[in-house]
């Protein structure tokens, strides 16, 4: 994905809601001239080619012509399906809601196409669904978890039958990997909220900390600092080695 | 932690990483410090193979849990949906009248005296057949279709002779209901004490078989 199409992607939900605009710059944290660059509201930036089928399946949509709006649609479905599962499964840890969740936030996208304004480009718009959805059922989860007796996530990961593959590995390899992604799962869970939004967004949603910004309603500059801040603390937690 | 004012700290470091993942150029100072400080650049090599490998893990295990398979079974699923989205519910006319149709006239109300009549002389000759036929035949009301489907359930299989088999089947089926009726009677609930009243008992029912 192109930086330029690139943009922002969702958030915590408050600062989602909130969401407004994020710099621009590119340079170190330290430079006055830079942050201010980073900060100043977004660009009416040029059309990504997302953004522009968007906009045509909208049109579609309030036209009528619907059969055309869905054979777009499904196009928009296979660049960003792959980006949208990372995301969910790295907020679930669980392959079938991952999947679950990514299907309705598609399904909300299409359903609530009419509302989408180019103001933010699709990717920006889509991935704020998707993101609101997971957490939506991370909440369900813990509400559920509240009755029923805890699990840990590692063992729900394990648990749950995946999709398919694994049969390359060997069971000793199956195993190790197993562990060593139950880890890192669990170093990243123990970043705090915003934190771990921004480096799920960034780290596994391709998005820039100008986008991730545009996202959640935060300056740039904050973006890059809580970046860091998670990176430093994943390193920390997992000792240098993911 | 700032390594000195000749090294580069970890945030401007994480900043090197942050444009190299977002395919921007590093600021020329720190691109010439990287260049010429080895210290820095070990450092910097570590971040960047930490990062990387934490993203490379979760794509790896994402090609595990969502192959290609399962990414065209995920399309056509939100397709299926996407469309089924916009269609406005069905709304399935209530038999007899369509909407274009006028209101039925007096022959209509002709024909429903007649079904009305044909359906009580029906029901008329069907409990006066039914009455003669259990009558002559007294033996026969044990053999209703509850216990021979009970009795399909519960007796094993005939290995005795014919002869055996209704006085089997009776017992077993009074056994059965009689545990039954034990299990209901015990938690009295006073709400359906009238209930309870009204519902004929296996004990009753035996007797007026004998």
């Amino acid at each position: 994905m192109s930086s330029e199409n690139r943009t922002g992607t969702g958030a915590e939900r408050g600062s989602a809601a909130r969401a407004a605009g994020a710099g621009l710059g590119r340079t170190g944290a330290s430079s006055a001239s830079s942050d201010a660059d980073r900060d100043r509201p977004p660009l009416a930036p040029t059309l990504s080619d997302d953004t522009r089928v968007a906009i045509e399946i909208r049109d579609l949509v309030a036209h009528g012509t619907l059969d055309t709006a869905r054979e777009r649609f499904a196009e928009l479905v296979a660049v960003h399906q792959r980006r949208a599962m990372r995301i969910a499964y790295q907020y679930l840890h669980d392959p079938a809601e991952a999947d679950e969740a990514v299907q309705d936030a598609f399904v909300k996208a299409f359903g609530h196409i009419e509302s989408y304004r180019e103001a933010w480009p699709f990717e920006v718009w889509f991935t704020r669904i998707l993101i609101n959805g997971c957490l939506d059922r991370r909440k369900a989860r813990l509400r559920r978890a509240r009755w029923f007796v805890s699990t840990d996530v590692a063992h729900v990961a394990d648990a749950r039958p995946a999709f398919g593959g694994a049969a390359a590995l060997d069971p000793e390899a199956r195993l190790l990997a197993r562990e060593r992604r139950a880890r890192l799962a669990a170093a990243v869970d123990r970043l705090d909220g915003r934190q771990r939004t921004i480096f799920m967004m960034s780290h596994y949603g391709d998005c820039t900390p100008r986008e991730v910004g545009a996202i959640m309603g935060l300056k740039e500059s904050t973006v890059r600092v809580h970046l860091f801040r998670a990176a430093r603390k994943l390193r920390g937690l997992l000792g240098g080695q993911p | 932690m700032i390594f000195g004012a000749r090294h580069l700290p970890e945030d401007g470091l994480f900043e090197c990483y942050l444009a190299e993942h977002c395919g921007e150029s590093l600021e020329p100072p720190a691109a010439e410090h990287l260049t010429d400080c080895a210290e820095c650049r070990a450092r910097y090599g570590d971040l960047r193979r930490f990062m990387d490998a934490l993203r490379t893990e979760a794509d790896s295990e994402l090609d595990e849990i969502f192959p290609a398979e399962r990414q065209r079974a995920q399309q056509q699923q939100i397709a299926r949906r996407v469309e089924h989205l916009r269609h406005h519910a069905r709304v399935i006319s209530f038999p007899g009248r369509q909407p274009g149709q006028s209101a039925p006239i007096a022959t209509s109300r002709v024909a429903h005296h007649w079904l009305g009549v044909a359906a009580a002389a029906g029901l008329v000759i069907g409990v006066g057949l039914g009455t003669a036929y259990y009558s002559q035949a007294p033996g026969r009301e044990q053999q209703t279709v509850a216990s021979q489907s009970i009795a399909a359930v519960e007796a094993p299989a005939p290995v005795a002779g014919p002869e055996l088999v209704p006085d089997l089947v009776s017992s077993i089926n009074e056994q059965f209901l009689s545990e039954l009726e034990l299990a209901l009677e015990r938690p009295h609930t006073s709400e359906l004490v009238a209930l309870d009243e009204l519902t004929p008992h296996v004990r009753e029912v035996r007797v007026k078989l004998r």
